[in-house]
């Protein structure tokens, strides 16, 4: 599958998922370039099976606020580890929506836990991509590190 | 408020537990989000978690009733979902107690079940609702 099918199957979960849970319907790609925030959230999704390596989110403070405001209808005004929780998980159920997508392309892949993400610039992938998602209420940014194993 | 109408499947039965679940985990959250002290609030969070717990497991098991007795064709799949959310709750559940009431472990359990019960209610659980409409077993049982 092309990059651009990758692409594809990400930004598609993520607007599924955003539409679904947060009621979010206004969702765009954007160049990764744009993306900029003061301080973020990185949540790191290992992947296992016929590709190996790591989807990073990146979710600005701000827009992280902003989502788990949506969910639980509360105010939320630091990045704790509610808020960080609940933000990995939504990476972590996009991610395993993801996977459903890739499974319809023949490709057998499972995740692991999210965890916050720690720079590792040592690994080298064939498919490596950053992605910005436009949304009301912020841009998030994805960086697909992929190798093919199959 | 958490639930949403958006939610319902249209069994009165589900639907009413579904209800009553989101309204523990809000009061439960609120608990835990409130400006209290740890000290201040640790009875009543502890409370609302052992209430909490015990109603998932029952609502689970009343789901599942409910999507055998339409042949709900996902149903082992659906049931190995809630079997790993009761075993997560357990798991943390343990591990508070053993940590002597953490509070850093409550509030992370408390986000991942917030987004996760979104999720499964409005996705997984609108799969039971669609496969019953289709086969025109919706409605109360």
């Amino acid at each position: 599958m092309s990059n651009e099918g990758f692409y594809g199957s990400f930004l598609e979960a993520t607007r599924n998922v955003f539409q679904l849970m947060l009621d979010l319907s206004d969702i765009s790609d954007c160049p990764a370039e744009s993306f900029s925030c003061d301080e973020e959230l990185d949540i790191s999704i290992g992947v296992i099976g016929d590709l190996k390596g790591e989807v990073i989110y990146r979710f600005p403070h701000e827009t992280s606020l902003h989502m788990v405001n949506i969910m639980s209808g509360m105010e939320v005004d630091s990045v704790d580890e509610f808020v960080t929780s609940a933000i990995s998980e939504i990476a972590n159920i996009i991610s395993g929506n993801v996977l459903t997508i890739l499974a319809e392309k023949d490709y057998k892949c499972d995740i692991l836990p999210p965890v916050k993400y720690e720079a590792d610039d040592s690994k080298e992938y064939a498919m490596r991509e950053a992605y910005c998602i436009s949304t009301s209420v912020g841009n998030v940014c994805l960086d697909v590190r992929l190798n093919n194993v199959s | 408020m958490l639930w949403k109408d958006k939610y319902e499947l249209g069994v009165l039965l589900i639907d009413t537990q579904h209800k009553e679940l989101f309204k523990r985990v809000e009061a439960f959250l609120q608990t835990l989000r409130s400006s209290a002290s740890w000290d201040e609030k640790v009875q009543k969070v502890n409370e609302t978690l052992e209430f909490m717990k015990s109603y998932v497991v029952e609502h689970f098991h009343d789901e599942e009733v409910y999507q055998k007795s339409i042949g709900y064709p996902n149903y082992e799949e659906h049931k190995k979902i809630h079997k790993e959310m009761v075993d997560y709750v357990l798991q943390v559940s343990d591990e508070y107690e053993r940590s002597g009431f953490n509070e850093q472990l409550m509030q992370q359990f408390a986000g991942k079940l917030l987004a996760w019960l979104i999720n499964h209610v409005a996705s997984e659980d609108q799969r039971i609702a669609s496969y019953a409409i289709e086969k025109g077993v919706a409605g109360d049982e």
